[in-house]
């Protein structure tokens, strides 16, 4: 057991520190760590930053991209990243469809791919879930018909997290239907949005934003060589790719930038004579917040020492579980100190409510959808009771 | 950072895993144990002849030179046994005398400690009055030689069988820390009149001490919860998958499973920052924040598996001679004892300016 940092993960943590808080502009990281619904530019901007550095996929195949990290300096750098606010790169190209196309896509798929996706010259969006598959993924109905070299596609994907900024879709189809076990006879089909027959309506969220959209697929003619890997596997390759995530999934960095923040806002609210840092229910409920979210970063290393490459690991619900509880308890303590200054959502020009206070409600509503995407708490509970209690329900 | 345990410090925890298996006071059958721990003078000499009370200690003094993590470990394995025994008690009592002793004072009594030769315990909690690490009305009197102790202690765990007591008491307007010899006691009670003391090194010296005694004490009941909850969750495990209800096993019910999922992201926060704190305090006894980290997050596990190992047993948890509920007393006690949640939560708010954000990763 050792307590401190190699002078080589301490140099490498000095290292992204630095790049992260002198490279990416100040003025974009501000625009990223004041929440509220991202600027598509801005992602962009960040990730192009990135990726010349070498530094938006750093797990991918060295080939494409990647680094040869260990466990821990990828939490160190995620961790850096996330406390400097500067906007990570797009999950659904970085850590979802290219991880897929470069562990089974063929090389024409990669070399076509790959480069772009890491400078986000294509973004990608999820089609995964539909209106009645969501945490049961596997009774999605959406088809796809192979006529000559075409694949045609009819159905519905919701939830399509930023999908009006999309260029592209990774979709789960299924191209088997009388195979005898839901799960297969799907397959993974990458669709270019801008096909005829592909439609996106937003759907508008409680927090007033529009982030995810429904995406409805008629008669969308795709070449056959978007197909992914082999036609039917599109369960296993939607499997690898939700267990993949480890060391990301539990976002303890912006938890805890977010935490640093709570304590400055409580500290620049006036109370009586005071300020509501002073007061003990709120500093009892930072102290709490804050022993908390060590215990996770904490797990999260040990986790992250054990690693088992390339396979989903029943361990990394616990990050998904907790990191979801944190990360929505931080919130609603920023909201609960905002107070009435909660009530605003959108300011005045002349208003003299700082921004944080303002978004605090909305960000606080937007947030509880932590618990519910990428398998639901109670999946990953289910997760824990059958993969490492041996509990078959 | 690296939380792996090497080959030594494997072979330490499978022979205090023996020893603790060969001591469990039973828990099927005959006369169990319930309530506050007992001295089991057996265990105890097991304990000492197998040189557990020296691991955190300098050779110097008597010790084995080990550090904080093979306390640490060495403490899990007891919990895990259900051994009720004074280890934090005395791990205490060691270190205060370490921190504040001359050297002539800790020659005299610290071998002896380490060795089971004598058993001497902290007497810190006054009756009426909230956990503190300063003493309020146990008042000393005098200077050198001649120091009185005047006041009463209680609880002071295994006071019955101790052969000595290292008291915190008020002298003027600070606490000290002083040594008592063959101690008046009733039960778990200590009372002093004018009785004569040895005063443990200098009033300006003695803070420090009890923090950092403290703290090691914080580290061996922590370990021992840790212990406790990572046999209370698979005995419940075990019990959901056996025990069969309307037809079928338990462990069909998913209300049930997906409790006993929650016990273990409780089990396994609690393990990250028992072995954290080890780490922490092996490099910086002083390191309150970490224990007091510890104490909150073990305070919050330990209630929560120890309650619902008890509710998803049922009635059977509720019995003294079913092991689940010995766990979850065992548990409760640590919860209270060296400051509970609350007072740790207190401790932690008084310094949140201090800082931006927690750091558990540090540079060398």
């Amino acid at each position: 057991m050792h307590l401190h940092l190699t002078a080589e993960d301490a140099a490498f943590q000095q290292q992204m520190r630095e790049f992260f808080t002198t490279q990416v502009p100040q003025d974009l990281r501000q625009r990223w760590a004041a929440g509220g619904e991202p600027s598509a530019d801005d992602m962009r901007q960040a990730q192009r930053i990135l990726n010349e550095a070498g530094l938006a996929v750093p797990h991918w195949p060295v080939e494409w991209g990647g680094k040869e990290w260990s466990q821990l300096q990828r939490h160190i750098y995620l961790q850096e990243m996330q406390d400097a606010s500067v906007p990570p790169p797009l999950a659904f190209n970085a850590n979802m469809v290219g991880p897929v196309i470069a562990a089974f896509g063929s090389q024409e798929l990669k070399e076509r791919f790959l480069p772009p996706t890491a400078n986000l010259d294509i973004w990608w969006c999820q089609g995964f879930s539909e209106p009645n598959a969501g945490s049961d993924l596997a009774s999605l109905r959406t088809s796809a018909v192979l006529e000559g070299d075409e694949w045609v596609v009819n159905g519905q994907k919701t939830w399509t997290t930023l999908g009006q900024h999309a260029d592209w879709i990774f979709a789960l189809v299924r191209t088997e239907p009388d195979a005898p076990k839901k799960q297969m006879g799907i397959s993974f089909l990458l669709i270019d949005m801008k096909s005829p027959g592909v439609t996106v309506r937003p759907i508008q969220l409680i927090d007033g934003g529009h982030e995810v959209n429904e995406v409805f697929f008629e008669n969308v003619r795709v070449p056959a060589d978007q197909l992914v890997g082999e036609r039917g596997q599109g369960w296993t390759y939607a499997k690898f790719l939700l267990g993949n995530e480890r060391v990301g999934v539990a976002p303890v960095g912006s938890i805890k930038r977010r935490l640093a923040d709570a304590k400055s806002y409580a500290a620049a609210t006036r109370d009586g004579n005071g300020s509501l840092l002073d007061q003990p229910l709120v500093a009892a409920r930072i102290a709490e917040l804050e022993s908390q979210v060590a215990a996770l970063e904490l797990t999260v290393l040990r986790v992250a020492g054990n690693s088992k490459e390339g396979k989903p690991d029943p361990v990394s619900s616990i990050l998904k579980l907790r990191g979801s509880q944190l990360q929505q308890d931080v919130l609603e303590l920023i909201a609960d100190i905002a107070g009435p200054a909660s009530l605003e959502w959108k300011r005045g020009d002349d208003s003299e409510t700082e921004a944080w206070a303002a978004l605090a409600t909305p960000t606080y509503l937007n947030f509880r959808k932590a618990s519910i995407y990428g398998g639901s708490n109670e999946v990953q509970r289910s997760v824990i009771a059958s993969a490492i209690l041996g509990l078959k329900g | 950072m690296d939380f792996t345990f090497d080959d030594e410090q494997k072979a330490l925890r499978d022979a205090v895993r023996d020893l603790a298996g060969r001591h469990t006071p039973a828990s099927s059958g005959g006369d169990v144990p319930v309530g506050p721990g007992k001295h089991d003078a057996a265990a105890w000499s097991a304990i000492a002849d197998m040189g557990l009370l020296g691991l955190a200690f300098g050779e110097d003094v008597g010790g084995a030179g080990a550090s904080a993590v093979e306390l640490s470990l060495a403490a899990t394995e007891l919990g895990r046994g259900r051994l009720v025994t004074a280890y934090a008690d005395a791990m205490v009592a060691a270190e205060l005398i370490n921190r504040a002793g001359t050297a002539e004072q800790k020659a005299a009594f610290l071998p002896d400690l380490l060795d089971g030769s004598s058993l001497i315990v902290p007497a810190l909690a006054e009756p009426g009055r909230a956990w503190s690490l300063a003493a309020y009305d146990v008042t000393a009197e005098g200077e050198g030689d001649s120091v009185v102790l005047t006041g009463t202690k209680e609880p002071v765990p295994y006071a019955d069988v101790a052969t000595h007591l290292v008291v915190t008491a008020r002298a003027g307007d600070r606490t000290g820390v002083y040594l008592v010899a063959d101690p008046q006691v009733s039960g778990a009670r200590v009372h002093f009149d004018a009785t004569p003391a040895i005063q443990l090194g200098s009033l300006d010296d003695a803070p420090a001490a009890i923090e950092a005694a403290v703290n090691l004490g914080i580290l061996a009941v922590v370990s021992e919860a840790l212990g406790a909850m990572d046999a209370a969750l698979p005995m419940t495990v075990e019990y959901l998958k056996t025990r069969k209800q309307f037809g079928v096993p338990l462990a069909a019910f998913q209300t049930l499973t997906q409790r006993a999922a929650d016990m273990y992201v409780s089990l396994e926060l609690a393990r990250s920052t028992v072995l954290f704190t080890a780490m922490a305090l092996a490099d910086d006894p002083l390191d309150s924040a970490a224990a007091s980290r510890a104490k909150v997050q073990v305070g919050q596990s330990g209630r929560h598996i120890g309650q619902e190992a008890i509710q998803l047993h049922g009635g059977i948890g509720m019995t003294a001679e079913y092991a689940v509920g010995h766990y979850t007393a065992r548990l409760t006690a640590i919860e209270h004892t060296f400051g509970d949640t609350r007072w740790h939560l207190a401790r932690l708010s008084a310094s949140l300016r201090d800082y931006e954000q927690v750091e558990v990763l540090r540079p060398a």
